[in-house]
Parts: structure tokens; C-alpha cells; sequence
């Protein structure tokens, strides 16, 4: 550490830029949340657990939470169910147009999802009635497509194609050879796929922005209401609670079934 | 005895977006021997991994008939044919230990737990990594890969076992080495084998009957003793190493080996039965035991006017004139026409 910045200053100051840049702002919004004041300052006014207690007080939060998670949760797995066959499709068998139905399950992405958001609200919840709840399923499960596609598809791809073959030659039917080798060769992708699309549902804002209605809003969504209209560290300890839940997400599903640890390295 | 592998008129042609689409494989017929060593050989794309496949029954064939053990099994799914396959990649599950990889073909067949670990395990003791059992694929070398490769596709005691080019991602030692081992293991279980490859050394030193693909088309088949000395055609001479190709006077196009060429003084005459020429030198390499002698022969004009020769002795020039004896033991007559 040391021998790096000697031999090379400029490399370790740019990379110290960085990370203060990324993480600077996390920690004072920390350090805020912790605060005993009265308002969102830096450094915090004495230490208190006050505005946590006060966000969990807060019923919209509690309900914003429970529908972030929700449609987390669904949208996860409704994008798992499309893109796990989707991806098996594409890197497997033989599609006509391979190409053209890979950039479409790739679209949302460069889609702005303010538009997508837009679009959701005037057709489907305003011109189809549905509700919500239901839009916002529906949209974040588009939203997420693509990273299933993509994740379960590089694990794939990374797999030699002649696993199932070999299986297949042994002696094992189409089903039981899914079962016993693709399923088992796509385990890691599918739980990357799982964490990234849970946390990105979880911190949407641009998608979920247009997609409330009566007592329905996620949480971000929430926070961003909050703000508008009063100026205390509430938002700050819910931001904390929001980032812990990400990063022990992330942590949990790495330690119960690392790709590390599936491949036996 | 009926053959364990015969192939009836095989073809197969992969179709093209609008077009006639190519032929990989066109009216094969073979036949396969129990307990032979069978090598598919030829250059790339010369059909003879299509052939593998057909066999294996990853691609069926648009022609012709497939016979394993006398049954028409041309529609039958892979997981049907009881074949040992091993692959170039050698495709071992990542997610299993070696033990499981070699005992997956006898769970799929259902075999009771407690004798699929006992026979998985001899496997592994057939190949000498038995004291791997537990550890998976990727904390081995290529060849230990290859070998569990190979226990695997031999523990389900399949009626052929199938052979893609499973040496060639090797180094050229280990290759050689597992040469040997494939060989001991093919020879200790009795198993019939069919291997593809591209390489003429290992086709020589493992085949029992060598068949050379060309475009598809079967070029020469038979015992490497009897192919390699009498090349049909002057693709199999040439794809065997021969490099010799003179044009005889009168009698057409001919290959021999530049070891088995002599060149005599002028004058002299060769004996009675073998091929003699009168020609000029018109090259000489010095290579330490001998020299390679390039000679004209008198008359002939174009790529077929030149033999090479080995001569043991530096006493020849540029210019002189020689004897050219092509012993009729070693020289082969090539049928014409052949455009290379």
C-alpha cells in the first residue's frame, strides 16, 4: 500500500479520489442518520437511535417497504421464470433471428425507464385498468429481464456445450440430463441473476416514479415524497436501513451459494 | 459375427439458408469389428467427426441406415445406443466430484448406489486416479481430465466406445504417453473403439483398420500395415507424409518414399522388375549422413519431372548424370487423373 503510492502517486491519489467520491457521500449520510439534532447536518449533533425509531414509526414507510419487497419478489422470480427459458433458448437451441431476439430482451435497458414508466401508467394502468400493485409488477419485471437474460447466459455460455451431450450419451434422457447438468451448470448465474435483479428492483426510482396509487408506493418512491415536503434525518436512517438490506442481500447469497463455492475452487 | 458398428450408405448434408447446402458425408459404408480399434482419419472437414456424431446419434444421418449391434438404430436417441463417447473438450460435470462424474452413466442406467460407487471406482483405478475420487474436474491437469474422460465413458461397459480427437488438446509428450494408456485400456477391456483424429501417428500406431475420409467420401480403408506402404490415392500418400510424387514415363503418376529411391552410375542397369531411369541431377542437399538428391528425369517436363532421393554417399554434383532405380517393392503406381 504504502510502496504504491510512492511508485505510483498519481495512480493512488485518482484511485483515493474515487473512492471518496463514492463512498464519501454514503458515509455522511451515515453518519447524519445517527444524528440526536434536528436536522440533516454534517457532522451529526450527538448520537441517537431517535430518527430511526421515528422512520419505523412512520406508517408509509412500513407500507412502502412491504411493497417494495413485494414487488421485488415477484417481479424477480416472473423474470427468472421468462429469462431462465429465454436464455436456455438462446444458448442452446436453435433460434431463427438469434441476434434481433437477444437485443429485444436487452431493450429495456436502453429504454429510459421514465418513458417505460410513462407508457406503463397511460396504457396500462389508466387505459387497462390494472392496478398499481400490478403495473408496477409488470413493469419491473421488464425492467429486470434483461439482466436475467444476460447473467444466466454468460454462466451458460461459459459452460462447455458438449456437457449435455455427454450426458445424454450416458445413458440420461432430455429431462433427467436438464435436471442433473443444465440446472446444476446454471446455479451460479441464476443466483447472481436472483441478488442483482432483487437489489435493482429494490432501488428503483425512474420506473416506479409514475406507478403509485392510494397507499401504494415503494419505498424509494416514498422517500423521494418525503423529502419534498419536510427536511429531517428520517430519510437518512431510512437510506441506512435501505443500503444494509442491499449489501446483506448481496453478502447472504454470496456465503449460502458463492459461484466459488459451486464450482469447487 | 455381425459387425457391433455398421454404417449403410450413411450421408448427411447440412442444409443452407436457400442454397444446396453442403455434404459432409456421402454413401459411407463401414464396419466395425468387435473388440477392433477403428480410426476415423482425414484432414478437417473431411466428414469424419460428422461420422462420429452420427454414430453417437447427436446428428442424424439424411441417408442411409445406422447398425448397432445388427439393430436398425438410425432414429434412435443417444441415450439409448449404450456408447462411451469422449469428447475433445472432454466435457466432465463441473459440479461433480470425480467419483460422480464416473458413475453418472450407471445412475442413469439405474444401477443399484452401492455398485455404481464400486464399479466408478474401479474405473478410476483403471485409469490410475483412484486416489482423486473426491476432487472435482477443475483441480486437474488435461491429461488426468482425459483420463477420467475416458473411466467414464468405459465404466458403463458400452458396446463401442467413441473417440473425438480426445488427444489433440494435449501437449505432444502427454500425447504420446496417453496414446499408450488408451491403447492398455481399450486392450484390457476389450472394448470396440472408434476414434477420429488427424494425425497419422497416433491413426498408425492404434488402428487395427484405418479409414481415410476425403470430402466425405471414404478414400482408402484397411490395416495400417497394408494402407501405409500401398496409399490408393495421392491424397492418402500425400496425407500419410508422402512427398514424392514423379510422373513414370509411359505409365503415369507413381509415389515412393526418398529412403527407398537409389541412384546408380550411368550405365549401370537395375534389377530385373524394378523401375529404372535415366536422369540428371539436378540438386544436392548435404545432410550429414547422406544427401537428399534431387534428379531430373530425361524427358519429363512439369511438377511430375523430379525424383528425391536419399543417398547415403556425397559423390554426386549438380549435373551429373545417374540411374534412377525405383525398387518395385516400394514404388506406387497412383491411378490418374488425379488433380492436385
Amino acid at each position: 500500500m504504502i510502496a504504491m503510492i510512492r511508485t505510483r502517486p498519481l495512480l493512488s491519489l485518482l484511485a483515493a479520489a474515487a473512492f471518496t467520491l463514492m463512498l464519501g457521500p454514503v458515509v455522511i449520510l451515515t453518519g447524519v442518520a445517527f444524528t440526536a439534532g434536528e436536522t440533516l447536518a454534517f457532522p451529526p449533533e450527538g448520537l441517537s437511535l431517535r430518527w430511526f425509531s421515528a422512520a419505523l414509526d412512520y406508517p408509509p414507510f412500513i407500507d412502502a417497504f412491504g411493497t417494495s419487497l413485494l414487488v421485488a419478489a415477484v417481479s424477480t422470480v416472473l423474470a427468472l421464470a421468462l429469462g431462465v427459458p429465454a436464455t436456455l433458448a438462446l444458448n442452446r437451441g436453435r433460434v431463427p433471428g438469434r441476434k434481433a431476439v437477444e437485443g429485444l430482451f436487452f431493450a429495456p435497458v436502453i429504454v429510459p425507464e421514465l418513458v417505460l414508466s410513462l407508457a406503463l401508467f397511460q396504457q396500462v394502468m389508466v387505459g387497462m385498468r390494472v392496478t398499481a400493485l400490478g403495473a408496477l409488477v409488470v413493469g419491473h419485471t421488464v425492467l429486470l429481464l434483461p439482466y436475467t437474460v444476460r447473467v444466466v447466459g454468460a454462466s451458460l455460455a461459459l459452460a462447455d456445450p458438449r456437457l449435455e451431450e455427454a450426458a445424454r450419451g450416458l445413458g440420461s434422457g432430455p429431462v433427467r440430463t436438464f435436471f442433473t447438468v443444465t440446472l446444476p451448470v446454471m446455479a451460479p448465474g441464476i443466483v447472481s441473476a436472483t441478488i442483482l435483479a432483487f437489489i435493482t428492483s429494490l432501488n428503483n426510482v425512474p420506473l416506479s416514479l409514475l406507478l403509485t396509487g392510494p397507499g401504494v408506493a415503494t419505498l424509494p418512491v416514498e422517500m423521494l415524497n418525503y423529502v419534498q415536503s419536510s427536511f429531517d434525518p428520517v430519510v437518512a436512517a431510512v437510506s441506512v436501513l435501505l443500503l444494509a438490506l442491499s449489501v446483506a442481500v448481496a453478502f447472504a447469497t454470496e456465503r449460502v451459494a458463492g459461484f466459488t463455492k459451486v464450482f469447487g475452487r | 459375427m455381425t459387425p457391433v458398428v455398421e454404417l449403410d450408405r450413411v450421408g448427411h448434408r447440412f442444409a443452407a439458408k436457400g442454397g444446396a447446402g453442403t455434404t459432409a458425408v456421402a454413401d459411407l459404408d463401414l464396419a466395425v469389428r468387435r473388440g477392433e480399434f477403428t480410426t476415423l482419419l482425414g484432414p478437417s472437414g473431411c466428414g469424419k467427426t460428422t461420422t462420429l456424431r452420427m454414430i453417437a446419434g447427436f446428428l442424424r444421418p439424411t441417408s442411409g441406415r445406422i447398425l448397432l449391434e445388427g439393430a436398425d438404430a438410425t432414429r434412435t436417441p443417444p441415450e439409448k445406443r449404450n456408447i462411451g463417447m469422449v469428447f475433445q473438450s472432454y466435457a466432465l460435470f463441473p459440479h461433480m466430484t470425480l467419483l460422480d462424474n464416473v458413475g453418472y452413466g450407471l445412475r442413469a442406467r439405474k444401477v443399484p448406489a452401492a455398485e455404481a460407487r464400486e464399479r466408478a471406482g474401479q474405473a478410476l483405478e483403471l485409469v490410475g486416479l483412484s486416489h482423486a475420487a473426491g476432487r472435482k474436474p477443475a483441480e486437474l491437469s488435461g491429461g488426468q481430465q482425459q483420463r477420467v474422460a475416458l473411466a467414464r465413458a468405459v465404466a458403463i461397459r458400452p458396446s463401442v466406445l467413441l473417440l473425438d480427437e480426445p488427444l489433440s488438446n494435449l501437449d505432444a509428450r502427454l500425447r504420446v504417453q496417453m496414446r499408450r494408456e488408451l491403447l492398455q485400456v481399450q486392450r484390457e477391456t476389450g472394448l470396440t473403439a472408434i476414434l477420429v483424429t488427424h494425425d497419422q501417428d497416433e491413426a498408425l500406431e492404434l488402428s487395427d483398420t484405418m479409414v481415410i475420409l476425403n470430402g466425405g467420401r471414404l478414400e482408402q480403408q484397411g490395416a495400417p500395415r497394408d494402407v501405409f506402404p500401398r496409399p490408393a490415392s495421392r491424397f492418402v500418400a500425400e496425407f500419410l507424409g508422402y512427398d514424392n510424387f514423379p510422373e513414370l514415363p509411359g505409365r503415369g503418376p507413381a509415389t515412393i518414399r526418398p529412403e527407398h529411391v537409389r541412384l546408380l552410375p550411368a550405365g549401370e542397369r537395375e534389377d530385373g522388375g524394378d523401375t529404372g531411369l535415366d536422369g540428371t541431377v539436378a540438386a544436392v542437399t548435404y545432410q550429414g549422413a547422406g544427401c537428399l538428391v534431387e534428379a531430373g528425369i530425361d524427358g519429363a517436363e512439369g511438377p511430375g519431372s523430379a525424383v528425391r532421393c536419399l543417398h547415403p554417399a556425397d559423390d554426386l554434383r549438380p549435373g551429373d548424370r545417374v540411374r534412377i532405380v525405383l525398387p518395385a517393392r516400394h514404388l506406387v503406381e497412383l491411378p490418374a487423373g488425379e488433380q492436385r
